[in-house]
């Protein structure tokens, strides 16, 4: 590729690219150039918010008992997200760090639609009504998410594809390298060429 | 010496325009002069940055809250190897330090170019003075960590106490040594593509950076694990955060380009590939430090919404157009020199296991990105958590386990099927005698039996190899068992730090198919009560508070709970877990009360007991059983080992020719010798 066709293709994906990061950088201004606004105003660890906690509640269902027991409701635990910031599910988050408001008012939810005769997936649902979908600790396998989900296997899958089409064209063109004489392999000298010449030169030189 | 510094800092950067701009007018006009001027500016650079460096010390270990840095990171009372350590725990001091680190490998690297390589050293040196350039005019203009407070306060904020640990001490250098070395491989790929020298010259030095990249990336992000299992309290040791995702990313591009670099050294193979990998791994090094630090994705230890995002996207989006237009350019040059003969080769099973890596690569970025990619399609927030990267990265993971076993049992070139069962024979039928005794045993966990069937795999393969190498020199040379295991491996750098580092993959590999049989439990313990709990490997263990006690200490209050710990009714001593609040000058409470986790270690399995708090006078506690977490700390261990062998200079021993070689003597005839 020659450096004016490189150019010309280029120009429309770096010019949109750097649009984009200018984007960026425009929205980072409006922030203030000051110094993160981290715990400490410098960096690392979050900021706990401790308001993020919303009510989530439902009736309880018409005779209800309760629907698991605490081994399968802490695994249930596990799934739904802590909106402190900390990044951890409920039940790590609630089991870890007693400061935290959030996690242990998630829990009392989750114990009381336990309570309530709610399935695991229903739980899930009530959740993600109050939260969005960010309450879950992965996105629901539906819609555009399965992109996140299969991209990468397909990716690979094309990838590998990519690698054996291109060892299949680099097999083809190789060509063989051992003659067999009478049963015994010969490595060849050289060409007929490279051969004749060097034959020349022995008999010139003798 | 802090006004110094500060200064130190702006000559820096004059020094590192000046070494780029006179480096690439040298390479380009060839002029010798120009060249030399611009190494010395490299130099120069290095002083500059050493001494701005030890300004930024000075005013954090004599209290200088004058500047903003150290007010904000530090204060009187903190422990001095913690005031020491704040250089790098913020924004703006990790900058200096990043542009420190890379200074002087810049200056090393550049120093020691090998005479037949001087003709790289131009355009390398210029690409390293515009790294240097970027990443000091961002310390000078966005992140200056002499920056000064209008007023001059009477203690600093502290440090975050979850940072004031020996892990976080030494984790974060680690991971900007790996981090920085990128560099080194990247400018001497520029080098080689803009003077089209292309050849294996270049690939002596890069693999040499390329090592200590590899090496520095896997102690950083085995401490980072360390860190986080002793000090986050959330019993694990891996999260996919982000940050931890950064790290993963160049690691994970660095160890495919080691791997395919042996086919391009043997083979004369894969050249283009070898150079897109070697800059992708500095690109991502980049890109990693730009998700990061630019607040666009949440992480819990992000630095959000910092000032440096946008230049370091700007950086990172003309990096990568420079180096696609090089590439683009240069393609003919980097025509493979041979072509493959089988497809059932070592170095096709290299290409294999590089997709393999480059596939991981991929999907920890797609996940990574896929909240902000989801938030641009629907509009809304979602979260990528664990159970999405390890449904996803979990079987990537085991098939490159497998081809880790895979690689080094077939031959070089074309492999025959005799070839393959004398190899294969004895590795997979122990595999496979792993995976049915803990079948038969009782593990029903389908990831965890395919983890340690090929764990099992692997490492006979390993220790097949030694033992063919071992009985070899023994045979030959009538060695001992110890002599000929050192000689073997001291002669075999290469290759057999190669297999310990895939010894220390097993090792990681089956410690993370523990975790499948990891169990927690909530306890609430008034002082005098006891709870006894069955652990996965069915020992049961009895707990027996000793009480909830308080205390004060240098910078912090403290919180513990004692339990006294009974195995199959064997006592087991006591163990502590506490809470901290920690506190300034003033004894005013800085940030929320972090967790000192009671840990009780052993190779089969940890307790680990964690103080979520106390109400009532009852401690409220998670006790976990983690399985075989032990063996993720020794599997990076025995990596780093391997790696630091893999490394170490080995002295150019003067080989007789073999084969046959034709030459014309002056007898005037045909020589042949073996």
């Amino acid at each position: 590729m020659q450096r004016r066709e490189f150019l010309a293709r280029s120009f429309a994906i770096g010019g949109a690219a750097l649009v984009g990061a200018g984007t960026l950088g425009a929205q980072q201004a409006g922030q203030g150039d000051t110094v993160a606004t981290g715990q400490n105003g410098t960096s690392n660890l979050f900021d706990m918010n401790q308001g993020a906690a919303r009510t989530v509640t439902r009736p309880p269902k018409p005779g209800a008992r309760p629907s698991m027991d605490s081994d399968t409701r802490d695994a249930l635990e596990h799934q739904i997200r802590c909106q402190c910031g900390c990044t951890l599910d409920v039940y790590t988050c609630r089991t870890t760090d007693f400061s935290c408001q959030v996690s242990p008012a998630m829990h009392r939810d989750v114990m009381a639609l336990v309570e309530g005769g709610y399935s695991a997936q229903e739980i899930l649902d009530a959740f993600v009504d109050t939260y969005g979908e960010r309450a879950l600790m992965a996105p629901k396998k539906e819609g555009f998410n399965w992109a996140g989900y299969l991209v990468p296997f397909g990716a690979l899958a094309a990838g590998a594809a990519a690698v054996l089409v291109v060892l299949r064209g680099m097999q083809r063109g190789s060509t063989p390298a051992e003659v067999p004489v009478d049963g015994v392999t010969v490595p060849p000298l050289g060409t007929a060429d490279e051969l004749a010449k060097l034959n020349d030169a022995i008999r010139n030189d003798d | 010496m802090i006004l110094v510094g500060e200064l130190a800092l702006w000559v820096a950067l004059l020094m590192a325009a000046w070494a780029a701009t006179t480096s690439f007018a040298g390479g380009a006009l060839g002029r010798e002069d120009l060249v030399a001027s611009g190494r010395r500016g490299l130099y120069a650079t290095t002083a500059m940055m050493v001494l701005a460096s030890i300004g930024l010390w000075t005013a954090l270990l004599t209290h200088d809250f004058s500047l903003k840095y150290v007010a904000s990171n530090t204060s009187a009372n903190m422990p001095k190897v913690y005031v020491f350590a704040a250089f790098w725990g913020g924004q703006a001091g990790s900058m200096l330090f990043w542009g420190l680190i890379l200074s002087v490998y810049s200056a090393i690297a550049i120093r020691f170019v090998p005479l037949k390589s001087r003709d790289l050293v131009p355009w390398a040196c210029g690409t390293l003075a515009v790294i240097l350039v970027f990443f000091i005019a961002t310390v000078c203009f966005k992140a200056n960590p002499y920056d000064r407070l209008s007023f001059v306060p009477a203690d600093g904020r502290g440090m975050n106490p979850q940072l004031q640990n020996p892990g976080m001490a030494i984790h974060p250098p680690n991971l900007y040594l790996g981090y920085v070395a990128t560099s080194i491989p990247f400018a001497f790929a520029i080098a080689a593509l803009v003077t089209r020298r292309l050849d294996a010259e270049w690939l002596g030095i890069v693999r040499r950076w390329s090592l200590l990249s590899w090496f520095f990336l896997t102690v950083g992000i085995t401490l980072g694990m360390w860190w986080a299992y002793v000090e986050l309290g959330w019993s694990g040791y891996w999260a996919w955060d982000p940050v931890e995702n950064a790290s993963l990313l160049p690691w994970l591009t660095g160890t495919a380009f080691l791997h395919s670099i042996m086919i391009q050294e043997k083979r004369g193979m894969l050249r283009k590939w070898n150079v897109v990998l070697v800059v992708t791994t500095f690109l991502l090094a980049i890109f990693g430090t730009f998700i990061t630090r630019s607040g666009i994705i949440e992480s819990v230890h992000s630095f959000a919404q910092s000032p440096v995002g946008s230049w370091f996207a700007t950086f990172f989006l003309t990096a990568t157009g420079v180096t696609i237009y090089f590439v683009a350019t240069r393609l003919k040059d980097l025509e493979a020199k041979a072509t493959l003969e089988s497809m059932v080769s070592r170095e096709a099973a290299f290409l294999y296991n590089n997709v393999v890596l480059v596939g991981i690569a991929f999907s920890v970025l797609w996940g990574t990105l896929f909240p902000i990619l989801s938030e641009w399609v629907r509009g809304s927030k979602i979260t990528v958590g664990p159970p999405f990267f390890n449904t996803v990265n979990v079987p990537l993971g085991l098939l490159l386990l497998g081809l880790t076993g895979v690689g080094p049992l077939i031959a070089w070139r074309k492999a025959s099927t005799s070839n393959l069962k004398r190899q294969f024979a004895v590795p997979a039928a122990a595999g496979l005698l792993v995976g049915i005794v803990l079948f038969v045993l009782g593990m029903r966990d389908g990831y965890a039996l395919v983890a340690y069937t090929l764990a099992g795999f692997v490492a006979a393969t390993i220790v097949q190899e030694f033992q063919k190498g071992i009985s070899a020199r023994r045979n030959i040379h009538g060695e001992s068992f110890p002599v000929a295991v050192v000689r073997l491996v001291g002669r075999n750098r290469r290759r057999y730090g190669g297999y310990i580092v895939h010894a220390g993959i097993v090792v990681l590999f089956a410690a993370f198919a523990g975790l499948a049989f990891k169990k927690d439990h909530d306890v609430q313990l008034r002082a005098g009560e006891t709870k006894e709990l069955v652990d996965p490997l069915g020992h049961r263990w009895r707990f027996v508070s000793q009480g909830v006690s308080t205390s004060e200490t240098l910078n912090r209050f403290v919180t513990a709970v004692g339990l006294e710990v009974f195995r199959d009714g064997v006592p087991q001593g006591i163990l502590t877990s506490e809470k901290r609040q920690y506190f300034d000058s003033n004894k005013q409470p800085q940030f929320e009360p972090s967790t000192e986790v009671g840990i009780r270690p052993s190779a089969k399995m940890d307790l680990y007991v964690v103080l979520a708090g106390v109400r009532d006078e009852t401690a409220e506690l998670r006790i976990s059983f983690n399985p075989l977490v032990v063996w993720v700390w020794i599997g990076g261990m025995i990596m780093a080992v391997g790696g630091l062998i893999v490394m170490w200079p080995q002295a150019e021993r003067r080989r007789a020719p073999s084969g046959y070689v034709a030459t014309l003597e002056p007898k005037r005839e045909l020589v042949a010798t073996s």
